[in-house]
């Protein structure tokens, strides 16, 4: 049995009970409705200071070292949270430091790829303009080339129906008559020259 | 054939024909043969072909030139082709007519025309040639299609050319 129902019993056989308490016909007390009887208040007041008192002599180290622990944690926790809140500037200083370099190490990245696309285009436009520059010396020339051929194999055709031609036209002309003329003409030549002709 | 089978040959031939006293003609005879030999296929593959006797082939030979020719001609020729020396009758003509033109001081003059001359025609060639020229000349005329018209006359190394061929063909070459 607890300390507290024993102490209660025996206030309940040292003081008379409620049922001690006199009624009226309608069902209610004419006591003061605030204050209870003194039968009731002065055991009920020493077992309540009992109580507290037994309660403040046993619970009261433990809540106090409990609200010290609680205190201290609490204390701890603030610290820890100044503690991080201090690093997290920290960091965030340090990503904002970070975050600065990143910016003008991509300034500087953009400006160097810039740098190098720039020579990049002006070295292909160079390039460019070199091998157009060639592509048409060569086009040219395999025009001057092709013009040189196509007029070379025309003269060389036409000059192979000519002497066909003139071959065939000849050959026609030449009548009896004519070779006659011919052989008397090479018999009067040479024997009007004094020198071989060769 | 070597030089000296085909010399051989023609010393023989002249022998034979200076022998029988027909010098001339068997000279002019077997040069007129030769240079048909050249000119016809024909008669090129029947007196070359190995497959054919060689008594067809001179039978051949007989036939070509019985009637036309002297005897002489026509029994050297057939004893060139019976001994299987058909390729060389040109060769071996030339050097008879050498030598022939030789015996009697004279330089062969090989002359080519389209038509053929006339006797008179080949007189005054003749001495035109040897006023040219200033040797005697032995006269050799060749009818050759080829040179189209006019002459061409080739005296040991000279060569006179006056012949439509080589107008036409230096025509072709200047176009």
């Amino acid at each position: 049995m607890s300390l507290y129902t024993a102490a209660t019993l025996a206030a309940g056989h040292l003081f008379p009970g409620a049922e001690d308490i006199p009624f009226d016909d309608k069902g209610y007390t004419t006591v003061n409705p605030i204050l209870p009887p003194w039968k009731e208040l002065v055991p009920g007041t020493m077992a309540s200071i009992l109580v507290f008192t037994l309660l403040a002599w046993k619970a009261g180290p433990v809540i106090r070292k409990s609200m010290q622990d609680r205190t201290k944690r609490i204390q701890q926790e603030l610290d820890d949270a100044a503690s991080a809140k201090t690093t997290a500037e920290s960091e965030a200083t340090r990503i904002r430091e970070a975050q600065g370099d990143i910016d003008a190490e991509r300034a500087r990245l953009y400006a160097e790829a810039d740098a190098q696309a720039e020579a990049l285009l002006a070295d292909g436009r160079a390039r460019l303009a070199t091998e157009i520059a060639e592509l048409e010396a060569r086009a040219e020339a395999d025009i001057v080339s092709a013009a040189g051929r196509s007029s070379d194999e025309l003269r060389l055709e036409i000059a192979q129906h000519s002497g066909t031609a003139v071959d065939a036209i000849v050959r026609d002309t030449l009548d009896d008559a004519a070779q006659q003329e011919l052989i008397e003409n090479f018999i009067a030549r040479v024997g009007a020259s004094t020198g071989a002709t060769s | 054939m070597s030089d000296a089978m085909i010399e051989g040959y023609a010393r023989a031939l002249f022998e034979v024909a200076r022998a029988e006293g027909t010098l001339d003609e068997v000279e002019d005879e077997l040069f007129r043969f030769a240079r048909s030999y050249e000119s016809s296929d024909a008669l090129r593959k029947a007196l070359t072909d190995e497959h054919i006797p060689a008594e067809k082939r001179q039978a051949i030979v007989e036939d070509l030139l019985g009637g036309k020719t002297t005897s002489t001609t026509i029994q050297l020729v057939s004893m060139v082709v019976g001994s299987g020396r058909s390729r060389d009758i040109p060769a071996i003509v030339d050097s008879l007519v050498q030598r022939a033109s030789s015996a009697k001081q004279l330089d062969v003059a090989e002359v080519r025309t389209a038509v053929a001359l006339t006797d008179d025609q080949q007189a005054r060639l003749k001495a035109a040639l040897e006023n040219a020229t200033g040797k005697s000349v032995n006269l050799k005329t060749i009818v050759d299609p080829s040179v189209v018209g006019g002459v061409v006359a080739t005296i040991g190394d000279t060569v006179i050319d006056d012949t439509v061929r080589t107008r036409i063909e230096q025509l072709k070459s200047r176009l």
